[in-house]
């Protein structure tokens, strides 16, 4: 019975293609909506997981900001290696403390040259953020002391000036100067920010005398880890009570600097995803309602127009109820023919947005799942009025009907 | 025992304020076997009674009772499956699914008691084989004349082995030819198998055909006659063609 009724119910919309199509359009952008919706909020997940995990666990950013004094905005006053000493030696939250300094340059190579960035670092920063060496060696304290003009290079940037080719040992050239190669990085991937492979890491000395004379002992950034989750509370409030005190400034003015944690990313990432999120279900949500209503139009009219097909199957013995699940079935053969064309728009839209916008976006069993019983559902609910329609005909009004 | 019933049966219709009374006290009794032509005018309430033989409709008043059962109060489901196990339907218009084989309209009554399909295959090829139509399976009825269609009707009436058949102006949209061959298709099932059929007609010389006609009149049943020797609608069929035949040969 239940098989006749698909069968039915197939025969029956195939008979009107073009229709079942336009009429499954609502359904098919609502499914495919909330599937991609899905996919999307899992990607963000892991994806912000993925990218607080790949800088460093617990890690804290200190920037210097311009303040404002008696109405006039002066320039940045900026960070400087005592301030990263004085944090290294004061604040005991803290584990780890590094510098940085970052800058695009034109490097190259024997094999070719790009715009990459360079960046300054001290011995710390491998530890700090989670970077390994995988080939060669770490700069080590002697050399950081004399400004020694080695490097590590991470991955991307091999590709683009040693395509191919070992790097270690190799000469590149930022600006006028010759770098030797003495380690390469292990892949990290996308941080919020950037490519983290698509970098050189040089002494921060060398990098201050040798790229960017005019910082003198200033540098871009402060990175500090807490030694653990729970200290990162505290760990901002001592590094805030420390560069206040360094950088005097007395009780209600604003800070010259800003300390941020990973959590402040995370917020910022998952206000964007919410943001999507929410406009992607309310697009699905409006879809799916409109689709729906569609679909009892359209089985309305069929309804009317197969009314003595009704009164046939009556007269030869179909029941109400033999009625209402041939139309329910109807409904439900539309919904779910919508929702699984919507599955695969959604794949197509998943596939073009993690091309075009590199957006990580994970499609899951889950919704799919989600996505039938949605159309399931979708089908029944507003099926349900039609089929009940059909299933109250009077056989002998119905047998008469043109 | 009388495979129909029918006592003192009253059937009124609310047209607004007035109240048509469509059949007026009623009393039918037809026995198993019996080929029983109704012949009245439009407006007679024929097709009421037809109705109310069908079971698509319940009487206002008075009993029904088909095979031993009452079934004139029955609700709406119970009806249903009061037609698709004691009653095979045949309409003027065919009334055959449009765009769906001969074999799969003759299943359509089997899908509604729950058959297997293969059963039902079964079944159907076998209704389809004793009216002729065993190489005409996968036609839809546009691929099939009047006749044909007609055919695929009877078989699907008599593919659930029901003991009454209601022809409801089986003939009205055939020539006298095809309106022949169906009829003897009729007779022989009545004489071979011992089917009851009932036919409803405006036409006297297709009510000739059946060994008892009853005439209704403004709701009420006028004359009920038994007619010891009926038209043989076989005879007149080879009658028809030698006729042709003559015709052909004259000419």
């Amino acid at each position: 019975m239940l098989r006749a009724s698909v069968k039915i119910a197939f025969s029956a919309l195939s008979r009107s293609w073009l229709r079942s199509i336009l009429t499954t359009l609502g359904v098919l952008i609502g499914v495919a909506s909330v599937v991609v919706v899905t996919a999307l909020g899992r990607g963000a997940r892991e994806r912000v997981g993925d990218q607080i995990e790949s800088l460093g666990s617990n890690l804290l950013f200190v920037w210097s900001q311009p303040v404002a004094k008696s109405g006039v905005r002066t320039a940045a006053v900026g960070l400087t290696d005592a301030d990263a000493v004085a944090i290294r030696n004061e604040a005991t939250a803290v584990e780890l403390v590094t510098v940085y300094s970052d800058t695009k340059v034109q490097v190259i190579s024997p094999y070719g040259n790009d715009q990459i960035q360079v960046c300054g670092v001290d011995t710390n920063y491998l530890g700090a953020r989670k970077f390994e060496v995988l080939q060669g060696r770490m700069w080590n304290a002697n050399e950081e002391q004399v400004k020694a003009k080695v490097a590590l290079i991470g991955q991307t940037a091999i590709d683009k000036l040693f395509p191919g080719q070992d790097p270690i040992g190799h000469y590149i050239r930022l600006g006028k100067h010759p770098f030797r190669i003495i380690g390469t990085l292990k892949p990290k991937g996308q941080s919020p920010f950037e490519d983290q492979d698509d970098r050189i890491l040089i002494p921060i000395g060398s990098w201050r005398a040798r790229i960017n004379p005019t910082l003198g002992n200033r540098v871009q950034l402060i990175m500090a880890t807490a030694k653990s989750e729970a200290h990162t509370e505290a760990a901002v409030r001592q590094v805030e009570a420390i560069l206040r005190q360094r950088h005097r400034i007395v009780e209600d003015e604003e800070n010259d600097f800003e300390v941020r944690t990973q959590d402040a990313f995370k917020q910022g990432q998952e206000a964007i995803y919410g943001v999507l999120t929410l406009l992607l279900v309310t697009v699905a949500g409006v879809s799916l309602f409109v689709g729906g209503v569609g679909v009892m139009n359209i089985m309305l009219v069929s309804v009317t127009e197969r009314t003595r097909e009704i009164g046939i199957r009556m007269a030869i013995g179909a029941k109400r109820l033999d009625i209402q699940v041939q139309f329910l079935a109807e409904a439900i053969a539309l919904t779910l023919l919508g929702g699984l064309a919507g599955i695969g728009l959604a794949v197509g839209v998943i596939e073009l947005m993690k091309r075009s916008l590199g957006w990580s976006m994970v499609l899951s069993g889950d919704a799919v799942i989600t996505a039938i019983v949605t159309s399931l559902v979708i089908g029944v609910v507003f099926g349900f009025l039609p089929a009940r329609r059909a299933s109250r005909l009077d056989p002998i009004e119905a047998l008469r009907h043109e | 025992m009388a495979l129909i019933d029918i006592r003192s049966v009253c059937k009124d219709y609310a047209t607004g304020p007035e109240v048509v009374r469509a059949l007026d006290r009623v009393d039918l009794s037809i026995g198993a076997g019996e080929f029983v032509a109704i012949i009245g005018a439009s407006g007679s309430g024929k097709s009421t009674l037809m109705n109310i033989l069908g079971c698509l409709d319940r009487p206002t008043r008075g009993s029904y009772t088909l095979a031993g059962v009452d079934v004139g109060q029955r609700s709406a489901d119970a009806r249903a499956i009061v037609r698709n196990r004691l009653i095979g339907f045949v309409f003027q218009g065919f009334n055959l699914l449009p765009r769906t084989t001969a074999l799969e309209n003759v299943e359509l009554p089997l899908v509604y008691r729950g058959v297997s399909a293969r059963e039902r295959r079964r079944r159907a090829i076998g209704a389809l084989a004793k009216v002729g139509l065993a190489d005409r399976l996968t036609h839809t009825p546009a691929q099939l004349s009047g006749g044909q269609q007609q055919r695929v009707a009877i078989a699907r009436a008599l593919v659930t082995d029901p003991p009454l058949l209601l022809a409801d102006e089986p003939t009205g949209n055939l020539d006298t030819r095809t309106s022949y061959e169906v009829l003897a298709l009729l007779q022989e099932l009545v004489s071979l198998r011992g089917l009851t059929v009932v036919l409803v007609t405006h036409e006297p010389d297709i009510a000739a055909c059946a060994g008892r006609v009853v005439t209704v009149r403004d709701g009420r049943i006028q004359y009920d006659k038994r007619s010891e020797e009926p038209a043989r609608a076989a005879r007149m069929l080879l009658e028809l063609n030698q006729g042709v035949a003559a015709a052909e040969q004259g000419s």
